[in-house]
């Protein structure tokens, strides 16, 4: 180990026993954005309040996310003797008194609320955390100091093997850490999976100077959080991860390019960055070693095709965000024209874990071909959206049903995304696909970044496509004619089927769209109209229901359905109208009718009047203008 | 944000980003934390600061989604696009608050009182479906829970 690096560690660790040898009780609130959507920074005030209330001497600190995003505010309290530690969840401000009560002043346990017993033994009431079934399966290292740290300290990262990977990358020639890398097996984590190893060679023997290294953190996929989870939780590890492959390619420079829409990933990040320059871990002769590298962090402002390499290139360089045309590739011409790696957070984070633990160790948790732990977050139509980490290979049915928590309702799950609205869709029979890359591939779809969203059947799959594609248009960048107008003409086309101008030569019109798209220079055109080419093979029959028929199953597309009412006498019916946004509800003498003509479906009048409005199949499909000629 | 900035106090504020550098993005946050949009006066300092013409920085603002041309409403819904939300309805609620506040996506009332924006998923989809208030969320909500918290944006002084 570094002569350097070895005191800063034993130091972060003599000052992590000390934080936990204090005899006071500890309480841990995880602290990000999906917690503090749900009260976590009016729990923290409480905690406060009630503490000085009740003069309790307890020590509050903020963690990283447990995955548990759905029964957020999350926290752990640990006792004063640092032999127990249980998570509880769902701790909102107003029970927080009841909490501490309970556990500082009692010394107990408040079972309503816990979720499990992290650290200790278990009681008949509060099983061992290990054994929950959301943690069951899961092997969180990425994760691992999730629920444990605090992400805006670097010595408690340092405590816990931090840098200890970097440690051992300094004492290596470069050609060594990637045969490390390349020997792991550990594949680019966007969905891709190139080996990381490889990328990292390309730069390493790049013949022009300075090389730098970019960071892709601008997690655009809408359903996808999993890394805002890691940069919110332990950004010292991208930090760590970054800093190992600037050894081994011999980069100068690294950028982390972060969304705008995650300013709390944001500020960890730079705060990380800070605190690794203070301890001489960035910045010029790192721990005298005579090597220098330092990071940017870098906000994005909005743009979805920033997340392709060379579009998050252009970003930096101070052009619009428009994908460059390939080659040459970043490795020979990236920033600046330089030499430049591109990887994402997970495939960086990933790296301090292969060199601290070894390659053998980091592969061997996964039968699949592809190795080591990946993120995944659950969303849409499930009853617990959440955040897990596990290792590949698991069936989508059963990680659905384990850490979902299953369908949110009693209907039907009718598919699923598999990774961004590139992705394509599959239908409920792909549940039984396993969480790897190449079913998606041999599908025509893929396996993105880790951001499944199921839907039920109350989604129609014409209205997701329209959804997608509405999407894919907004966000290209304009360059390339098969993207700009094919998105316009997909979602024009789509439009019209939704208000009920189906026309058979739609089909045709639609396939020529998927076959012409993919002339498009990057992955955005390329991919965008994946979900109407899975879509019109994996739901066919809904496609002839909407252009034939002119009827929508599950009665969101607003041309094919009309509301009624069903109940004249009904009291809520003043209400309806009242609520009403456009006026589309009319009364005369206390007789109630819905003018369709004003209605924009978007069922308020329902909501408030149950029993009163029903949907029923559009009597009359009007005539919809240029049906006929497309 | 208060009164428009003058040249000198623009210069000023972008006086430390250098050409060649990757520093158009980082100014032009600069100059929307500072002022709460970027102007044409500020497009024309940032592009003499980066020795870069004012058409590419324009073309930058309006490229981004997240920078600004015009000064923000003092209210602001921004409705989440996501994928959870719109399968929880989402879409009905842009529709009815469009309805309500009369402005489509992106506008704002003319007295610059109220504004609806659209906002891209942060993965707090156990909110679904969710709008932000001024950066506030409020999750969970029914379409007319939507139309009646437009209606309040709208009527408030």
């Amino acid at each position: 180990m570094n002569a350097c690096l070895q005191p800063i560690i034993d130091e972060a660790k003599r000052a992590w026993a000390a934080e936990q040898a204090s005899g006071r009780v500890k309480i841990t609130v995880t602290l990000d954005t999906s917690s503090i959507a749900r009260g976590a920074e009016q729990t923290i005030a409480a905690i406060r309040d009630v503490a000085a209330k009740k003069k309790l001497d307890v020590d509050l600190s903020i963690t990283g996310s447990w995955g548990f995003c759905w029964a957020e505010p999350t926290l752990t309290v640990r006792t004063a003797a640092g032999t127990r530690t249980v998570l509880y969840a769902n701790v909102t401000a107003d029970r927080v008194e009841e909490l501490l009560e309970k556990t500082v002043v009692e010394g107990s346990d408040l079972p309503a609320l816990a979720v499990g017993v992290v650290e200790g033994n278990a009681t008949p009431e509060i099983p061992l955390l290990a054994e929950h079934p959301f943690m069951h399966g899961q092997v969180r290292r990425l994760m691992a100091n999730l629920g444990l740290t605090d992400p805006e300290n670097i010595t408690h990262y340092l405590a816990h093997g931090g840098y200890e990977g970097f440690g051992r990358a300094l004492e290596m020639d470069p050609e060594a850490i990637v045969k490390e890398v390349l020997d792991s097996g550990l594949g680019g984590r966007a969905g891709g999976g190139f080996p990381a190893g490889r990328k990292w060679d390309f730069l390493r023997t790049a013949t022009a100077e300075p090389r730098y290294l970019v960071c892709n953190a601008d997690e655009g996929d809408p359903g996808a959080w999993v890394n805002r989870v890691l940069m919110e939780g332990d950004p010292q590890l991208i930090v760590e991860g970054m800093l190992i492959a600037a050894l081994a390619a011999n980069a100068r420079w690294g950028y982390i390019y972060v969304r705008y829409e995650y300013p709390l990933a944001v500020r960890r990040m730079q705060i990380a960055v800070d605190q690794a320059r203070e301890k001489g871990l960035l910045g010029e002769n790192i721990l005298g070693t005579g090597k220098d590298f330092d990071l940017v962090v870098f906000k994005g402002a909005g743009a979805y095709v920033c997340g392709e390499e060379t579009g998050l290139i252009n970003s930096i360089d101070g052009y619009r965000g428009m994908p460059r045309i390939k080659p040459p590739f970043p490795a020979q011409a990236g920033l600046w024209n330089k030499p430049t790696n591109v990887n994402n957070v997970e495939s960086y984070a990933n790296a301090p874990l292969i060199m601290r633990e070894g390659s053998a160790w980091w592969s061997s948790v996964s039968d699949a071909r592809e190795k080591g732990t990946k993120m995944f977050t659950f969303s849409g139509a499930v009853k617990q959206p959440c955040c897990v980490e596990i290792p590949f290979g698991p069936k989508v049915r059963d990680v659905l049903m384990q850490y979902a928590g299953g369908p949110a309702s009693d209907r039907p799950i009718k598919g699923f995304q598999p990774g961004g609205p590139l992705s394509g869709v599959v239908a409920a029979s792909g549940l039984d696909l396993t969480l790897t890359l190449d079913p998606y591939r041999e599908l025509g779809l893929f396996l993105g970044g880790g951001g499944i969203v199921f839907f039920d059947d109350s989604a129609c799959t014409v209205d997701l496509c329209r959804y997608f594609l509405s999407f894919a248009e907004d966000e290209s960048c304009g360059r390339c004619t098969t993207c700009r107008g094919g998105t316009q003409r997909a979602v024009e086309v789509l439009r019209r089927i939704q208000s009920g101008g189906g026309h058979v030569g739609d089909f045709e019109r639609l396939e020529g769209l998927v076959r012409w798209l993919v002339y498009s220079n990057c992955f955005h055109g390329q991919f965008a109209m994946t979900t109407v080419k899975t879509a019109l093979k994996q739901f066919r029959a809904e496609w002839v229901e909407h252009i034939e028929e002119k009827r929508c199953r599950a009665r969101v597309c607003p041309g094919l359905f009309e509301y009624r009412v069903k109940a004249q006498g009904d009291a809520k019916l003043a209400e309806a109208k009242d609520i009403c946004p456009t006026g589309a509800i009319a009364e005369e003498g206390g007789k109630y009718s819905v003018v369709d003509s004003l209605c924009i479906r978007c069922d308020a009048c329902r909501e408030v009047a149950p029993a009163a409005m029903e949907l029923r199949d559009r009597a009359v499909v009007p005539v919809v203008a240029g049906a006929a000629a497309g | 944000m208060g009164a428009e900035p003058t040249a000198q106090e623009l210069k000023d504020l972008v006086a430390e980003f250098e050409p060649g550098k990757g520093h158009l993005l980082p100014a032009l946050h600069r100059v929307q934390e500072t002022y709460g949009y970027i102007s044409r006066d500020a497009i024309e300092a940032v592009a003499r600061q980066l020795n870069t013409t004012p058409a590419l920085v324009y073309g930058c603002v309006t490229f981004y989604a997240d920078f600004r041309t015009h000064r923000p409403p003092e209210t602001e819904i921004t409705w989440c696009s996501g994928p959870a939300c719109r399968l929880a309805g989402g879409e009905r609620i842009r529709e009815a608050i469009e309805h309500t506040l009369e402005l489509p996506l992106g506008g704002h009332s003319d007295d610059g009182r109220y504004g609806l924006h659209l906002g891209q998923c942060v993965g707090t989809c156990h909110e679904s479906p969710q709008v932000w208030v001024n950066g506030e969320v409020r999750g969970g909500l029914t379409v007319a829970g939507a139309i009646r918290l437009a209606r309040e944006v709208k009527a408030a002084e």
